[in-house]
């Protein structure tokens, strides 16, 4: 069957000017300026933000530890070829708890291909890189942003909805039963 | 305020919360039918902001009236309505649903822009509040309106189906209402032939540039708002039928 919904967009949320992107998911979108509106209706409706970037899914390389470290010459099997270096951003998780984002922005580096770009990361000091389990990297290029004169109109309205985000609320853990019975 | 005044108020406030609530209905109508998951989001986010102007419209004409909203919305017959005809058409396909959005939210931001200026105060600043949503209204359906217009021979076929029914209703949003020259007077609500000639500045340029021709016939069906087609009433039975199965029920 053929797939007939629109290239894919990976969306990164700014929430706060003192907080970094984050991926917070993707939308289905014709072109840029859609992916950009869709993702604010997707991922902005409530929560709060002041920047969101939309990107070509196809154009992020993504990698995990695990695939990193199966193949220690990862860095060397480039199907890119490159003349000049461009900025590229790089993302990491280094977390396993969050749940409702995924990797943050953790600084750039300048090279000739998105894997020469992740192989310089992982060598400077910047990045952490024993902490990371996933690594994006994204072409300063490939990235659609928001505006700034924009941002009244396309965040605003978010902060006077009374819905709440569920982290919002308390939950009630399970008890463990007495006498070793099993966990509810 | 005198009680003329306050008069023609109430009466504009219901027609314009008339105009919000029914056309929220029926883009409400495309939730779990939208062409594709992201679009069903955004129509319903519309959807739920108009209901939202609706209410900030009928609220400040119950500082006047002391009309609660509820019961306006939900045990008001048809004939009671004050909505143009525009908003109550069924919901056509997407074409037909995404001009017509265009064609209201166009007139709906010029309309706040001028009423920012009302001298009536609560007016001003509740229409300042709503206007941010709107522009992103506009934005989304201009998005689409382009895209719509330029994109196929189906896509372009449809929008220009939708234009040639949907030309000629718009222009009953710019029909004043009885008496609304004194208000006029008063700077409390813009003059409407000046509303009209600078949204048909705005949107019969657009149109063209996205490969679809304005009609010749631009008579409303009707200048009365007072005035509704079967179709209000097929669409209260359906948005008033709970409310109405118990009417003393608490919500």
């Amino acid at each position: 069957m053929t797939d007939t919904q629109w290239p894919r967009y990976e969306v990164f949320k700014q929430d706060n000017p003192r907080k970094l992107h984050e991926a917070v998911g993707s939308v289905h979108a014709p072109d840029a300026e859609l992916a950009l509106q869709n993702a604010r209706d997707v991922f902005v409706r409530r929560p709060s933000a002041v920047s969101l970037w939309v990107v070509p899914a196809s154009t992020i390389l993504m990698m995990t530890q695990e695939e990193l470290e199966a193949n220690p010459e990862w860095w060397l099997d480039d199907e890119e070829s490159g003349d000049g270096v461009r900025p590229y951003h790089i993302f990491s998780k280094t977390s396993q708890r969050r749940t409702m984002t995924y990797v943050q922005h953790a600084g750039q580096v300048e090279a000739a291909t998105a894997k020469a770009a992740l192989h310089k990361a992982m060598q400077s000091d910047q990045f952490d890189k024993d902490s990371v389990w996933v690594w994006w990297v994204v072409p300063e290029d490939q990235i659609i942003r928001s505006e700034d004169d924009n941002i009244d109109s396309l965040f605003a309205p978010a902060k006077d909805k009374t819905y709440r985000q569920q982290t919002h609320y308390g939950f009630v853990s399970p008890r463990r039963q007495k006498r070793g019975r099993q966990e509810k | 305020m005198n009680k003329t005044i306050q008069q023609l108020l109430t009466q504009k406030l219901l027609a314009m919360a008339d105009d919000e609530l029914i056309l929220a209905h029926r883009n409400s109508e495309w939730i779990g039918h939208g062409p594709i998951l992201e679009e069903d989001i955004a129509l319903a986010n519309i959807a739920q902001d108009e209901l939202g102007h609706a209410n900030v419209w009928y609220e400040l004409r119950q500082t006047l009236t002391e009309e609660e909203p509820d019961e306006l919305v939900f045990f008001r017959e048809a004939a009671d309505f004050r909505n143009v005809q525009l908003v109550e058409l069924p919901r056509g396909d997407w074409a037909f649903t995404m001009l017509r959005q265009y064609l209201f939210d166009a007139y709906e931001l010029l309309l706040l822009d001028m009423l920012q200026h009302s001298d009536y105060q609560p007016l001003a600043k509740a229409s300042a509040k709503i206007c941010n949503e709107e522009i992103y209204h506009l934005r989304h359906t201009s998005s689409w309106i382009k895209r719509l217009g330029l994109g196929t021979e189906e896509s372009n076929q449809r929008t220009q189906a939708a234009l040639n029914e949907l030309w000629a209703y718009a222009h009953q949003l710019f029909v004043p209402l009885p008496g609304e020259s004194i208000l006029v007077d008063e700077n409390i609500v813009p003059d409407m032939g000046v509303l009209y000639r600078e949204w048909e500045e705005r949107v019969r340029p657009y149109l063209t540039a996205a490969n679809l021709t304005t009609p010749h016939n631009q008579t409303p069906p009707t200048t009365s708002r007072s005035d509704h087609t079967p179709h209000l009433t097929q669409l209260l039975s359906e948005m008033q039928k709970v409310a109405r199965l118990n009417r003393d029920a608490v919500w």
